[in-house]
């Protein structure tokens, strides 16, 4: 039932967004996140079989540095990343507790199938699970933003 | 008499132990693994050792940089473009292991993998 709410919503507001990227207002950013989180985000009990140590996080650290850098910076806080303000929705920044209350299979499900319509693409295959693993410990001990500088392919 | 008692001893010993010396080398001999790597898989993609033997991995990479990593057995090793690397190690876990590529080599890196099971 929730999810027919949802959707009429959505179908509701469509019309009203048209095909402009233009930055989504506060309700509409209520709505869609709101049902990332409790519907279309899968996969919310599973655990993640990596501790979080300073080999895991130093892991997930590498294997960022190769798929999500381009958009989401160094950090996780789209440090350097100069159209990050530019996308609609915007690229959110790791930090923000939108994405830290994904449970840590959420955030596997989402850096494993992305999250349409937005820009973030699925990394499944192109990520071991091991790799995507990592990656969920790295995100919840992101470093201070700026703290690693801009990503070098923006620096040339 | 003695002393060909003797010689006789020390021939029985020495051929003894030249008989007995080549197969206690080939017991603790490293078992030799040669897998190739290229994108996106591994050749062979699924191998089978005794915990406890030691091994010799040998990690030949026929294009792009790769690695090979099993997380539970504290294995890596890495290799650069069209080169070969080795790594001596001995599994000390039963069970089948998934390593992957450690190396990120392009679009589908994250489905090179290579199953490994270890036997008693």
């Amino acid at each position: 039932m929730d999810r027919i709410v949802y959707l009429t919503l959505a179908a509701a507001l469509l019309p009203a967004i048209g095909c402009k990227a233009n930055p989504p207002g506060p309700m509409e950013t209520r709505i869609v996140s709101s049902a990332k989180h409790h519907f279309f985000v899968g996969n919310k009990k599973q655990k993640n079989p990596l501790a979080a140590t300073p080999d895991t996080i130093a892991d997930g650290k590498e294997a960022f540095s190769h798929y999500c850098v381009a958009c989401h910076g160094m950090d996780g806080q789209n440090t350097g990343v100069p159209f990050a303000e530019r996308m609609s929705p915007p690229v959110p920044s790791l930090t923000s507790r939108d994405a830290q209350d994904y449970t840590d299979g959420q955030l596997k499900w989402v850096i494993d199938y992305g999250i349409w319509p937005s820009g973030m693409p699925g990394a499944k295959g192109t990520l071991s699970d091991d790799e995507i693993w990592s990656i969920v410990v790295y995100l919840r001990h992101l470093p201070p933003a700026g703290s690693l500088g801009e990503p070098e392919m923006y620096s040339h | 008499m003695h002393k060909d008692h003797l010689i006789f001893a020390l021939l029985l010993i020495t051929a003894g132990s030249q008989a007995l010396m080549p197969k206690a080398h080939a017991e603790n001999a490293p078992r030799h693994i040669e897998v190739t790597a290229k994108r996106f898989g591994f050749e062979p993609a699924e191998i089978t050792l005794k915990k406890g033997e030691p091994v010799d991995l040998v990690l030949r990479s026929t294009d792009v940089p790769h690695g090979l990593r099993f997380r539970e057995l504290n294995v890596n090793v890495t290799v650069g473009k069209g080169g070969t690397s080795e790594i001596h190690f001995t599994p000390n876990l039963t069970g089948t292991f998934v390593g992957h590529c450690s190396v990120f080599c392009g679009s589908g890196h994250g489905s090179m993998a290579l199953k490994l099971h270890v036997v008693d």
